[in-house]
């Protein structure tokens, strides 16, 4: 078995994180570029080879039609949740798309699952370089606001991408549990977790057992589209509007520029988190140029509304928790928009009291991930986490209403039993559907899935089946079935609403491994070439250059290093790394005599004709 | 979503949980643990949440002692004791685990503690309409269901909010006073939970404690009823004040 990590994989920014043995302290891992972050950006080349991370984010200004960013969005959803979405990300549906989104980049088209599963390999690399060993097993972090089929969709990708999925822990828990850890603190915490794509607020318990700590999650709330994406897109709509007016640009067919554009604005955005101006200068399609200065002021009142957002949430928690904001401990900041000014003061104005940072915002999430890696892994507890579902699960019933069977903000893993029967005379079977939400009405909760009990033919009410109802401690949903009369378990078809289903998910392990299998192919050819110009360069070269040591070879020597050279040239230009690296071997014998005679040659010069037994 | 693994369940969940431990076969009979090997046992069907947490069947209930039996339980049964236990340990754990904070969070609040009581002893029978009066307050309802009618309409036909005032005071007023309706329900709920242990301690004939005990559920089925009808009222009231 290899290592075990932590994974917060982020709108924005994914990170991975493992427990130091030496110091029991948490520490995220440095990938190439010098960064703990990677960027959650995905490209595909033409030839099929994915690209991940920071140099995935470098292609969203040369290809923005080959990458994708914020798949985190796209998580659990169907194309048709997204259509306010799409008129702001320039991301390209295939019009395959059902219930499950599937995105265009280049020639491949990919589900957000799969997208995910190649940030999740990044980083599982990134560990695998650190450890010099596999790392196969990871807990990884979910907005706690996320719903049944977004949690799925991220165990999916965990899966696709090689990992078990050892549990998917809530962020704002998360970041608690590594606050816990720095503080040692007790009594009532508020975690405010506003990041890339998504806003979440959890009201925790924090309790000292004579077994350990128990940091009891007691409500949580949130927005899972609402994040510092929106606070771009509200910068990006202003700035737009401006150019269109002052220049008659618009960057319909310019989708390069729009991205400078969102990177000008986002480092105007990240500067007025510490200075009171920013400016910023953009070259517009043709030769003008757009210059701006925001001041702090500007920049809150264009925020103020999203902040805003967010405290409607906080206050629900709080009701739910029956607490008041004076009766919180510590109030707990996490996630990259909480470097923002405003949000911090609305944060403080309301609790009433200074939050805590001191932990980087960016980082504590997947600290806290590797500490539950930890736990679950050693076996060694003296930390317990209890989270809640944050939605109420309800099942349909007669006119459309949803009959609520499990509270949101029950403590998980939570169950519910229900008992079906039929309705009218050799009925065959009874159809269920599972939604998730707070809302009466089934048309206005989210649809998790439909399915059916199969019932032997009889008069009306004569069946009786048992419907087991179980959310685990990762936030997913299982179903079980049980006919009373018999009292035999009955097996369910579950037809996810949103999602992929297991054939599915199977199909695409399969496909990612023979992908693999192509991008590794693809990788040695490069290698292979690049290996072959060099040493013929080196080659022809010599036989330019060393006459003196040339003349020291036999006719047949001359003529097998020839032969070589041709058939090396040959090789480059098929496909075949193998050939190639076969007769890179062989031009490399044929050479042998030869590259000795002339390093020969060199030494005798280089010491001025001293016998070599002398030095 | 997905169905659930089917592998542990079956044993654990048609009732013929064995009496003896599945791992090492001594006497488990009804213990969440082995008292002998230590292992997780089967949840047996029909354990009440008062057995499940080894409370009495009563309706008051010390919170914090409450509070200390989740806790303790949590640390044993919880999935992350069993990641690297078996499957169906793991299972096990599951089951156990869910079943312990569904009765943590039915047992933790006075009102769905006892609904389940009374869904327990088949008590539980809800008003036939969530709209049936309560004849006590019929005149009551009368004259707020006017009232709101009134504001309704008033708002329909674009009178202005100085012409609504008198009406969203008048509204304001009965809300209020449903609101202590509510509070004198609540009252008198609490006073029904110590009666009812009360019943409960009481040393005398079987039949005459049924009897009691039958009596009792009546009247706090009736009065679950009635508060959540004054609830739905409250509720409705503040929603069209809040236009």
């Amino acid at each position: 078995m290899g290592r075990v990590v932590g994974i917060d994989l982020g709108t924005t920014y994914s990170l991975v994180a493992y427990l130091d043995m030496t110091t029991g302290a948490p520490k995220c891992i440095v990938g190439p570029y010098g960064s703990a972050l990677c960027p959650s950006v995905v490209s595909a080349d033409a030839d099929g080879t994915v690209v991940v991370g920071e140099a995935a984010r470098r292609r969203l200004l040369t290809q923005p039609e080959r990458t994708i960013y914020s798949v985190k969005r796209l998580m659990g959803r169907a194309a048709s949740d997204l259509k306010d979405e799409l008129k702001i990300f320039p991301f390209r549906i295939d019009p395959s798309s059902g219930n499950v989104i599937r995105v265009k980049l280049g020639q491949r088209v990919f589900t957000p699952p799969e997208v995910s599963s190649f940030i999740l390999r990044e980083l599982k690399s990134w560990a695998e370089n650190f450890f010099g060993e596999p790392a196969d097993r990871a807990v990884i972090t979910v907005p706690a606001y996320f719903n049944d089929a977004q949690r799925q969709a991220t165990k999916d990708a965990g899966k696709l991408a090689g990992l078990e999925v050892l549990r998917l822990v809530n962020e704002p828990t998360a970041a608690a549990l590594a606050y816990g850890l720095h503080k040692k603190q007790r009594g009532h915490v508020a975690v405010y977790d506003f990041g890339g794509g998504t806003f979440d607020i959890s009201i925790l318990k924090l309790i000292s057992t004579t077994e350990g700590d128990i940091y009891q999650v007691l409500s949580t709330n949130g927005d899972t589209h609402l994040g510092g994406d929106d606070i771009d897109n509200a910068l990006m709509a202003r700035a737009r509007a401006e150019i269109n007016e002052r220049f008659g640009v618009n960057f319909e067919a310019h989708p390069e520029s729009l991205q400078e554009l969102r990177k000008a604005l986002i480092t105007a955005k990240h500067e007025l988190s510490s200075a009171d101006h920013a400016s910023m200068r953009l070259k517009l399609p043709g030769s003008q140029v757009y210059t701006r200065e925001f001041s702090r002021h500007e920049f809150d009142e264009i925020i103020r509304p999203i902040v805003e957002r967010t405290m409607q949430p906080v206050r629900s928690a709080l009701t739910d928790a029956k607490l008041k904001p004076s009766e919180m401990d510590e109030v707990v900041l996490v996630g990259g928009s909480t470097r923002i000014p405003l949000v911090r003061d609305t944060v403080q104005e309301y609790f009433g009291r200074a939050p805590h940072c001191e932990l980087n915002p960016d980082e504590v999430v997947a600290l806290g991930a590797a500490v539950q890696a930890d736990i679950l892994e050693s076996g060694v507890k003296n930390m317990l986490l209890l989270d809640v579902t944050p939605l109420s699960l309800g099942v349909e019933t007669m006119g459309g209403v949803v009959a609520k069977i499990i509270p949101r903000n029950s403590t998980i893993p939570a169950s519910a039993q229900e008992l079906f029967t039929t309705g009218v005379e050799n009925q065959t079977a009874i159809d269920l559907h599972v939604l998730q939400g707070e809302r009466e009405l089934a048309a206005d909760c989210r649809s998790l899935a439909r399915f059916q009990l199969k019932v032997a033919p009889g008069p009306a009410g004569l069946a009786r089946v048992e419907v087991k109802f179980l959310i685990d401690a990762n936030g997913i949903l299982q179903v079980s079935a049980r006919d009373i009369r018999t009292g035999e378990s009955q097996s369910i078809e579950v037809q996810p609403s949103y999602g992929l289903n297991d054939s599915e998910v199977e199909r695409m392990l399969e496909e990612s491994i023979e992908f693999a299998e192509q991008d590794f192919a693809q990788r040695q050819l490069i290698e292979a070439r690049n290996e072959a110009a060099t040493i013929l360069k080196a080659t022809r070269k010599t036989l330019v250059e060393e006459s003196a040591g040339l003349a020291a070879l036999s006719g047949e020597e001359r003529r097998g290093i020839e032969e070589g050279v041709a058939q090396l040239e040959q090789a480059v230009k098929s496909e075949d790394y193998k050939l190639i690296r076969s007769r890179i071997d062989t031009l490399n014998q044929a050479t042998t005599h030869l590259a000795e005679l002339v390093m020969d040659g060199a030494l005798q010069s280089a010491l001025g004709g001293k016998n070599i037994d002398e030095v | 979503m997905s169905a659930a693994p089917s592998t542990s369940g079956d044993s654990a969940g048609t009732g013929t949980v064995s009496a003896n431990c599945w791992n090492c076969q001594q006497p488990a009979k009804g213990a969440h643990f082995c008292p002998a090997c230590g292992k997780i046992q089967p949840l047996s069907r029909g354990v009440s949440y008062f057995e499940f947490l080894g409370l009495p069947k009563k309706l008051k209930i010390d919170a914090d002692a409450l509070e200390q039996k989740f806790q303790t339980l949590s640390w044993k049964m919880h999935p992350d004791n069993f990641t690297r236990a078996s499957e169906s340990e793991r299972n096990l754990s599951l089951e156990r685990s869910s079943e312990l904070n569904d009765a943590y969070r039915t047992l933790r609040e006075p009102v769905t503690r006892l609904e389940y009581l009374l869904a327990q002893e088949g008590m539980r029978k809800e008003g036939t309409t969530k709209q049936q009066a309560d004849p006590e307050l019929l005149e009551e309802v009368f004259v707020l269901n006017e009232a709101l009618d009134e504001l309704r309409e008033g708002r329909e036909s674009g009178e202005s909010p100085e012409q609504l005032r008198e009406l969203r005071e008048k509204l304001q007023e009965a809300q209020e006073q449903f609101q202590s309706e509510l509070n004198k329900t609540d009252a008198r709920l609490v006073e029904t939970f110590g009666e009812w242990d009360k019943a409960i301690d009481r040393k005398e004939e079987l039949e005459q404690k049924k009897e009691r005990l039958e009596e009792l559920m009546g009247e706090m089925n009736e009065i679950l009823n009635r508060r959540s009808y004054i609830r739905n009222l409250v509720a409705s009231v503040s929603k069209e004040l809040e236009i």
